[in-house]
């Protein structure tokens, strides 16, 4: 018996024009009343086996979400049916139903008692729950002396305790600090080794590929590929990919207005952007592609004193895979000029699968930043083959046909 | 089926929900759960004073007459109007997780009815001070006829709470409702005063026989009329059945209108 099994579904949503909630309102404006019908779910049919996970990808709008709300029956179906075979915890609204007021503990119980455990069941896992948390000095102070990091440790540590047999997420490991956050991702695979269904919507590719044995890409209402997510994630982020560059294209020519300079300011980034070989500006491409960034600045010459440029990598769940400056390289202080571009190449630039930003500094020899741009140029990478970690090390292999 | 099932597995949230309304109803206040005895009291007082100084009913310890009347019409009258929003001020759990919205009628409902439980205590205190009395022969009905006003008031809730999520105005028609129907109700005035021929049809009020109910048991000391209160039986588990299916249908949405 397959843990999830969804036939055929269909979801709209009635968008007014302007809601009126009140007697006089709708007696007043008849035509207040009018409202639109959007679609947002065009018959979906998808079966999940017990113990598979699985990632559900699209962009925003694509009502991955409406199917998540719909398993977790917040939200009612228009026609097709949705079947879960045991209890669904949901980690979709963390914290949903805490009360400020009361103490960690007594949240604890209200929290799992809305999951639908019983005293007894609260009792046993009491412990376990406020352990995970991290929380014991604090559980019994009121909920709304918490910090939001403590109050999330708090509300996943209830979600994930409560012995579902399905779990459905919602773009959730961005719970607290790192360290918490690698927990509670341990956690999960635990969770799925006991052979719990999970089900997670998520836009963070590299996450989807550690936990899910299968990607559900949905495009408009509609299941438009499924299959591992080395298949279908790289054709995934190669259709958002296309679809950035338009965005950014109509950016880059917005974009070519003169920066303002002033004298604490003297010299300002213009454009930062990625390019292939052919000079095309990209923003997702596949792991070996030789890439250069191209870093486009404008100068007081009067006022900019010579400068280095700094350069820092990052992946998306913000771990530094690689920073450097011209400086630390021993390369001489660049004099600025009015205006000038700055590229520098990668070939080939090796990143494995995953999302990745620059940031980006353009700095007085002195180290003041005249221009830090942070998050300046956001990219994907895909991996033909599935390597995993950050990036690929250069090797051979060889085969000998007998040892010695 | 599904209902009963699914409430049974969320007892424990029935249970925090009705702790958390009757510890939390008054907080804040100076006198706090106080409020719980006072209330009836400082509205049993103002309709003494109206109904038996200033308009001089002839009715024998008429506060008593009404006491007893006046501590389950509001239970009753509270399910009308606070008991009508009572899925819009969950508001923000409804639209984030799931659990059956069932609980949360269920959940008011009992906490109302433990606030009547409370004010009987009040009522026997009183009864106690003035060396009334009580029948211990007839004191045993007031569990059915209690167990009768759950019901009706359960169905109501369920009714007024969902359509109120549509249509927002029913909460403030239900002041004036309840304003009437307690007029509609032998609470201020004995049965004695319904005009010949109109007793059918008053009856029918499935609140008219509870009440007199609870005046036959507490103020006259007799076992209620079995009749009317067979009827008022069928009518509360009418207005149940129609409650939970009206509800089953339009709580759907909820999440949506909200």
């Amino acid at each position: 018996m397959a843990a999830i099994e969804i036939r055929d579904l269909h979801k709209k949503f009635r968008v007014y024009a302007d809601q009126g909630n009140s007697l006089k309102e709708k007696m007043l404006s008849k035509k207040r009343r009018s409202y639109e019908e959007r679609w947002v779910l065009n018959g979906i049919s998808l079966e999940v086996e017990k113990g598979e996970a699985i990632g559900l990808v699209g962009k925003n709008g694509c009502g991955k979400s409406t199917l998540l709300k719909l398993m977790s029956r917040i939200l009612f179906p228009e026609s097709g049916t949705v079947k879960l075979n045991g209890r669904v915890s949901s980690l979709i609204e963390l914290g949903a139903g805490f009360h400020p007021d009361m103490t960690g503990r007594e949240n604890i119980y209200t929290n799992a008692s809305i999951f639908g455990l019983t005293r007894k069941e609260i009792d046993e896992r009491l412990q376990e729950i406020i352990d995970f948390s991290e929380l014991e000095e604090f559980i019994d102070n009121p909920v709304r002396t918490y910090s939001s990091g403590m109050y999330m440790r708090l509300a996943f540590s209830v979600a994930i305790h409560v012995g579902a047999d399905i779990l459905l997420i919602d773009e959730i490991l961005a719970v607290g600090d790192a360290a918490f956050q690698a927990k509670c991702f341990e956690r999960l695979m635990e969770i799925k080794a006991e052979g719990t269904t999970i089900v997670i919507v998520s836009h963070s590719m590299a996450q989807l590929e550690r936990i899910c044995d299968r990607t559900v890409w949905i495009e408009g209402g509609k299941i438009r590929m499924e299959g591992a997510p080395n298949e279908v994630n790289p054709k995934y982020l190669e259709y958002m990919g296309q679809r950035r560059q338009l965005s950014a294209a109509k950016n880059a020519k917005k974009e070519q207005t003169d920066a303002e300079l002033s004298e604490e300011t003297p010299a300002k980034w213009t454009d930062i952007c990625l390019v292939n070989e052919q000079g095309e500006r990209v923003e997702k491409f596949a792991t070996g592609d030789t890439i250069t960034l191209q870093l486009t600045y404008q100068a007081d010459t009067a006022n900019a004193e010579e400068a280095l440029i700094g350069l820092a990598l990052y992946r998306a769940d913000k771990a530094l895979c690689y920073g450097t400056n011209t400086q630390r390289e021993h390369l001489q202080p660049i004099v600025l000029k009015e205006k000038g571009v700055v590229r520098c190449k990668f070939a080939p630039m090796n990143l494995v699968a995953g999302t990745y930003w620059f940031d980006v500094a353009l700095r007085r020899m002195d180290m003041f930043a005249y221009d830090y741009a942070a998050q300046a140029v956001r990219f994907a990478v895909y991996d033909p083959i599935d390597e995993t970690g950050v990036t690929r090390l250069d090797h051979t292999w060889s085969f000998d046909d007998t040892a010695e | 089926m599904r209902l009963i099932r699914e409430l049974v597995q969320y007892r424990e949230m029935i249970a925090s929900f009705v702790r958390k309304d009757l510890k939390g109803r008054y907080k804040g206040s100076v006198l706090g759960f106080l409020w719980t005895f006072i209330n009836p009291l400082l509205q049993l007082l103002v309709y003494t004073m109206v109904f038996s100084v200033i308009l001089k009913s002839s009715i024998e310890n008429y506060y008593m007459h009404l006491f007893v009347a006046l501590v389950p019409w509001i239970f009753f009258a509270s399910s009308l109007t606070t008991g009508s929003h009572l899925i819009l001020d969950q508001k923000n759990m409804i639209k984030k997780i799931y659990f059956p919205r069932e609980v949360l009628p269920v959940a008011y409902t009992t906490s109302s009815f433990c606030n009547m439980l409370f004010s009987f205590i009040i009522v026997f205190a009183v009864i106690a001070t003035m060396r009334l009395g009580v029948s211990w022969a007839a004191l045993p009905w007031l569990i059915p006829v209690m167990a009768i006003q759950y019901i009706l008031v359960l169905g109501m809730n369920f009714i007024t709470s969902s359509v109120t999520v549509y249509c927002r105005d029913l909460e403030h028609i239900m002041g004036v409702l309840s304003m009437a129907w307690m007029y509609l109700s032998p609470v201020v005035y004995g049965v004695q005063f319904i005009p010949e021929g109109w007793d059918k049809f008053y009856m029918y009020n499935p609140m008219a026989p509870i009440i007199l109910a609870y005046r036959d048991i507490l103020y006259y000391k007799t076992a209620p009329n079995l009749g009317q209160l067979g009827q008022a039986f069928l009518i509360s588990l009418g207005v149940l059945l129609v409650g939970v299916l009206v509800f089953e249908k339009l709580q759907k949405r909820f999440a949506e209108v909200l």
